[in-house]
């Protein structure tokens, strides 16, 4: 669709519908939205570990299909890395159109910044930060995820943390919550939801909450990393033993394709 | 040369100039305005209180009427007003005020039912006819028999400037900014448009016009304390001057506002008083009742300041290491009043005194506030001695407001007066007398005569700051042409001003900055300020009685025998001084005869025509008639008006009471 | 009373008796000299009690360099000539105490808008653009209603409500302390939205909210904000921009629904 639009005194066909700039402004905040909750939930999930190995196994099991298949099916996983996948690159995209673009623009914004010495300004190089480290380092774990669905498990997830994925971990966790709960603040101001902003002193106290926020998902982040970092110092996970939960007895995948299969009978774990 | 064409110039972007240029417009002429600075920065926003027109809508204002509105005016004036002006003002404010309204300004508004309000010092409850809800409401001002002025809470100049600057742009009015009006164009007969100066860039630009208005506002600044903004510098006024054909009418006219943050001069409101505020000396006494137990408060401008400084004089003043000064007490309004109604006033105490007003006292002194003379224009606000030159609001001397204004009678006229004589000027410009002569020759002339007077200011012989000059003026002016004059101060001051003039005509700049130089605006501005200067102490010195804001304490009474006249001044061409000669104010077509005020002195000198003007209006009276038929015979008025401003104004109360 | 009597009290009035030198550095540039480029200059001066940047201001053009540029009209803060960057955040220096700042302090012309030299900015062609862009006056027949009739009623809480937009005074702080429009020119500022909010509000106008989303319903407007809010924490008038803008951020987005 294009219609007539005035650039100066002179009449020229533009592009597109009118209502653009509206869609991606809502769509930029609902996905960012979507995507705060699905981080929260996911390091719930995660934080599972915190409550012992078979809490952990329940809740990877319970993503892996376990209400509706008898077996684990990764590809669930998969589906879910993928679909968070696509709303991420759609918000990065959306975000990415308000970056400033150049030097010049860059040079103002900074210098702008400096100068106001503005909570909330400062915030937003924050953001774009975090936001560019998400860039390669969320794409990175999303994709492992989709990759490598099945390598999810109290032991597994330790082998792949204690095996240095923790800077990775840790790079991504910091990230991850700063750019959350910035984000979930602006969002809240943007929108102007439930008086949180009518006046500066409502600001703050909205900011003190979030920064409250951040801190606790990044606390309950570190612990969990600390919890699997030391159960990736267990002889079991160093020698590459897949977590089996007590009493079962079933068929466990390996941590690693090439070694053999071994049959469990008693829940004992499983030498290689 | 740079020229600009256009039918006509406005000089000025406050209320009164655009509001006539928005008349003119509307008339199919077109026009252009100049400004000092973007127009919403201009004076006009500064107004606070309140505006006066008699709509009546309020409890308090019920019965008032434009009889009633010109009477007040008229008193307030000490007879000096212009009455026929003052009926035409008083006709047209309601309908400015209505026209702002359905424009976009947010009046304050009736709210039905039961209201606490405080006057004088007490806490009473008035009751607010369910009738008149939503209705324009109005806050009581000095000076007058009814609540009057119509008010957004005190930031009403500023509603009304941005309304109508915005109704400007609506109708595609260009506005030059900072552009600066340097010299009429005139060939001795008939003002042919101006020479311009670009404060950003320096150049001289020509704009030519069928008629030109000056709406420049009054030139405070010429006093050292004074409530009036920096840009306040009487320019449109002197330019006319210079042209030795224009007059200034009543420059010793000036008025000095009661409550002037001190030492500042920062103004706040009268509206303070209006709803209730009282005057304390340092012994926390409230003092006005002695001087004034009728008016107290909130009589006029002149005898309120004069009874401040009385009483300083008496050692009642609170000593501070700036001087003496009050207190003005606005606590017992309460905080919430203060907040919704006053919040400007609130501001300015928060950021200039550091204090709250709802919890202390405010330190106030009277300060120059406002001018009533100006370029001398007739009813339809064209000048007078030079055709085809207009002036409209605080710089024109239309004559409303004589020898002292009513507060709220300045927003008002400058929306008044814009909207008559924008009418008045498009009649002239499409009248025969409309089309501009042939003037490229007399533009090219101007603009040389102007650019060699700037480059003068590289080769002049005296090495001083101009800034030092004008301030030498400022306080001599503060000193000695004040509240209290004396005939043997104002010689003095006369006599320094016109050697500060000498001096200030062969100044030297000691830099000589490309593009906007403030120290060469300085320069070219110090002695027209100076000329300003001069009518004011000369007619000052030369009024030997004591008349509104003008008071003489060696001529202490009103003396309307010899001085029911108007101070008109000329500059000649080279003189070195202003001419004064003296226009008669004819008490026989009075429609409200020289008397006592109602507040203030007692004694006066009565006019020889006072007793046999009484005996017509009484004779009129006797023989019965009443309404337009009596106005007919008393001040006939309505077919002076244009046109589109004769209806009579609907009124919700009518008809309750009259003069 | 003594004269330590006065002197408490004045303090309690006029606020802390202060005395020494103070330093102001101010950024200096004169466009109309193309050999001239910007630079810092440093000016020393004595201070007097009460002293706002407007009195300093003036006695450096006075006593010390006559060529100084800045701009102030009432003096008061209340008609917004004289803002600028007070070490690096918009303010009005009409009412800024030096009292309340450090020294060295830095003087810098507003951002944003096209400099006229030193402090001065051209901050009334830019509003003059914004205000043709965004036609802010009050559209309707009623209008042109013939003034000698009684006016048309409107609730005092309404009138009220208006007002509390109308404060704006166009000073240009908001720009000045705004990330978005540092990076776009076209950006519109809370200035511009609040104005539009303010006629959204005032029942006169008779504009419905397409007409609205036409003027302010893309990046140039509404959507263009980023909500980093310099603007309501700088407005020398206290004015609830944030609310305003999410508040038509919601309204235009319905529109665009």
């Amino acid at each position: 669709m294009s219609r007539l639009d005035t650039v100066g005194d002179t009449l020229v066909l533009a592009p597109g519908d009118r209502r653009w700039p509206a869609w991606l402004d809502l769509l930029q905040g609902l996905s960012g939205l979507l995507l705060v909750l699905f981080m929260w939930a996911h390091l719930f999930a995660v934080s599972s570990i915190l409550l012992g190995k078979p809490a952990m196994y329940r809740v990877t099991r319970f993503f892996e299909g376990s209400l509706f298949f008898d077996t684990p099916q990764p590809w669930l996983v998969s589906l879910v890395a993928l679909f968070i996948f696509v709303i991420f690159v759609l918000h990065t995209l959306l975000a990415l159109r308000k970056l400033p673009s150049g030097y010049r623009q860059w040079r103002a914004w900074l210098v702008h910044m400096g100068g106001m010495r503005h909570e909330e300004t400062s915030l937003w190089l924050v953001q774009v930060i975090t936001g560019l480290v998400l860039m390669f380092f969320a794409t990175a774990h999303l994709l492992e995820l989709f990759l490598h669905p099945s390598n999810i498990g109290p032991h597994a997830s330790a082998a792949r943390i204690a095996s240095g994925g923790w800077v990775l971990g840790l790079v991504l966790l910091l990230s991850v919550e700063v750019h959350a709960g910035i984000g979930l603040y602006r969002l809240i101001v943007k929108w102007g939801w439930f008086g949180l902003v009518d006046t500066a002193a409502r600001r703050r106290r909205l900011r003190r909450f979030v920064y409250a926020l951040v801190a606790f998902f990044l606390l309950l982040g570190v612990t969990t990393q600390m919890a699997y970092l030391r159960i990736g110092k267990e002889s079991a996970v160093r020698d590459g033993l897949r977590y089996v939960p007590p009493g079962s007895a079933q068929i466990v995948p390996p941590l690693s394709d090439e070694a053999p299969l071994r049959i469990s009978q008693t829940g004992e774990e499983v030498k290689r | 040369m740079d020229t600009v064409y256009t039918d006509v110039l406005v000089v000025g972007g406050g209320l009164a100039g655009l509001r006539a240029a928005i008349g003119a417009r509307r008339r199919g002429l077109e026009v252009l305005t100049l400004s000092l600075v973007p127009a919403k920065r201009s004076h006009s926003a500064a107004a606070q209180g309140g505006m006066q027109a008699s709509l009546g809508n309020t409890a308090k204002g019920r019965g008032d009427s434009e009889a009633i509105h010109f009477a007040d005016t008229v008193r307030g004036s000490d007879w000096g007003a212009d009455q026929l002006v003052a009926r035409l003002f008083a006709e047209t404010a309601p309908k400015a005020i209505r026209e702002l309204a359905a424009w976009g300004v947010p009046w304050n508004r009736v709210r039905a039912g039961d209201h606490e309000t405080v006057i004088n010092g007490e806490r009473v409850t008035i009751n607010e006819d369910p009738l008149a809800h939503g209705l324009i409401t109005a806050r009581n001002f000095g000076g007058t028999a009814h609540w009057r002025a119509s008010y957004v809470s005190d930031g009403t100049g500023h509603s009304m400037l941005y309304t109508m600057s915005d109704q400007a742009v609506a109708e595609s009015i260009p506005v030059h900014e900072r552009m600066e009006a340097m010299a009429l164009i005139c060939d001795g007969e008939r003002c042919c448009g101006v020479i311009a100066r670009n404060l950003i860039n320096g150049t001289l630009v020509a704009y030519l016009a069928r008629a030109t208005c000056i709406a420049t506002g009054g030139f405070g600044r010429i006093y050292r304390v004074s409530t009036n903004a920096i840009i306040n510098e009487g320019m449109g006024a002197a330019i006319a001057l210079e042209t030795g054909r224009a007059v200034l009418g009543n420059m010793e006219a000036i008025q000095f506002h009661p409550t002037g943050i001190f030492p500042a001069g920062i103004l706040v409101t009268e509206g303070c008083r209006g709803d209730g505020g009282l005057l304390l000396d340092a012994d926390g006494h409230r003092f006005m009742p002695d001087y004034e137990p009728e008016k107290m408060e909130l009589a006029s401008r002149d005898v309120v300041s004069r009874r401040m400084e009385e009483h300083i004089r008496a050692g009642h003043g609170v000593r501070s290491r700036f001087g003496e000064h009050l207190w003005l007490d606005i606590r017992l309004l309460g905080a919430e009043h203060i907040r919704g109604r006053l919040r400007e006033v609130q501001e300015i105490c928060r950021y200039f005194l550091g204090i709250d007003p709802a919890e202390s006292l405010i330190p106030v002194r009277p300060a120059q506030h406002y001018s009533m003379g100006g370029i001398r224009t007739d009813f339809r606000g064209e000048a007078v001695g030079l055709r085809g030159l207009f002036s409209c609001g605080e710089a024109a001397c239309w004559d409303l407001h004589g020898f002292n204004r009513l507060g709220g009678n300045s927003v008002a006229e400058t929306v008044v007066a814009g909207m008559l004589v924008g009418e008045y000027l498009a009649d002239f410009c499409h009248s025969d007398d409309g089309a501009l002569p042939g003037t490229t020759t007399l533009a090219r002339d101007a603009l040389r005569r102007e650019e060699a007077q700037l480059r003068s200011y590289c080769t002049g012989e005296e090495q001083e700051s101009p800034l030092r000059l004008q301030q030498e003026m400022q306080t001599l002016m503060t000193e000695r042409v004040g509240i209290f004059r004396h005939g043997d101060t104002l010689k003095t001051a006369v006599e320094e001003l016109q050697a500060l003039l000498q001096r200030a005509q062969r100044l030297r700049l000691a830099g000589s900055r490309r593009g906007a130089n403030p120290e060469l605006v300085a320069a070219y501005r110090l002695p027209r300020m100076l000329k300003l200067a001069l009518c004011v102490a000369e007619g000052a010195l030369a009024r030997t009685e004591s008349r509104g804001a003008h008071y003489r304490e060696d001529y202490p009474q009103r003396n309307d025998r010899d001085w029911l006249k108007r101070t008109l001044a000329l500059w000649s061409p080279g003189a070195d001084r202003p001419s004064l000669s003296y226009e008669d104010i004819d008490v026989m077509t009075m429609e409200l005869v020289p008397g006592w005020r109602g507040y203030g002195a007692r004694d006066y000198i009565d006019h020889p025509d006072t007793p046999r003007r009484t005996e017509d209006l009484k004779r009129i009276s006797e023989t019965g008639v009443q309404g337009d038929a009596r106005q007919e015979q008393i001040l006939p008025f309505r077919d002076q008006l244009p046109p589109s401003f004769r209806s009579p104004n609907e009124r919700l109360f009518s008809g309750e009471e009259s003069l | 009373m003594s004269e330590d009597e006065i002197l408490a009290r004045d303090t309690a009035v006029h606020g802390a008796a202060t005395s020494g030198e103070f330093t102001l550095e101010v950024l200096r540039c004169n466009p109309a000299d193309p050999e001239d480029r910007p630079r810092w200059q440093s000016f020393t001066l004595e201070l007097t009690e009460g002293m706002t940047l407007f009195i300093a201001l003036t006695e450096l053009r006075e006593t010390q360099d006559p060529s100084l540029q800045f701009d102030f009209v009432c003096r008061a803060g209340i008609c917004g000539s004289c803002a600028m960057l007070i070490n690096g955040r918009p303010g009005l220096a009409c009412r800024t105490l030096i009292a309340d700042l450090p020294s060295p302090t830095r003087l810098a012309p507003l951002p944003g808008f096209a400099l006229i030299g030193d402090l001065s900015v051209d901050t009334g062609r830019w509003m003059r653009g914004m205000s043709e862009r965004l036609e802010t006056w009050v559209h309707g027949l009623d209008t042109e209603r013939d003034p000698a009739r009684l006016e048309a009623p409107m609730e005092p809480e309404v009138a009220e409500a208006i007002y509390e937009l109308e404060r704006c005074i166009e000073c240009g702080c908001c720009i000045a302390a705004c990330g978005t429009a540092q990076m776009r020119e076209d950006f519109v500022g809370a200035v511009g939205l609040n104005k539009l909010a303010r006629f959204h509000l005032d029942p006169r106008d008779a504009r419905d909210d397409g007409a609205y989303f036409d003027l302010v319903g893309d990046d140039d407007g509404v959507f263009g904000c980023m909500s980093l809010l310099g603007c309501d924490d700088v407005c020398p008038k206290d004015l609830p921009l944030g609310t305003q803008i999410a508040f038509l951020r919601r309204r235009m987005a319905r529109q665009a629904l």
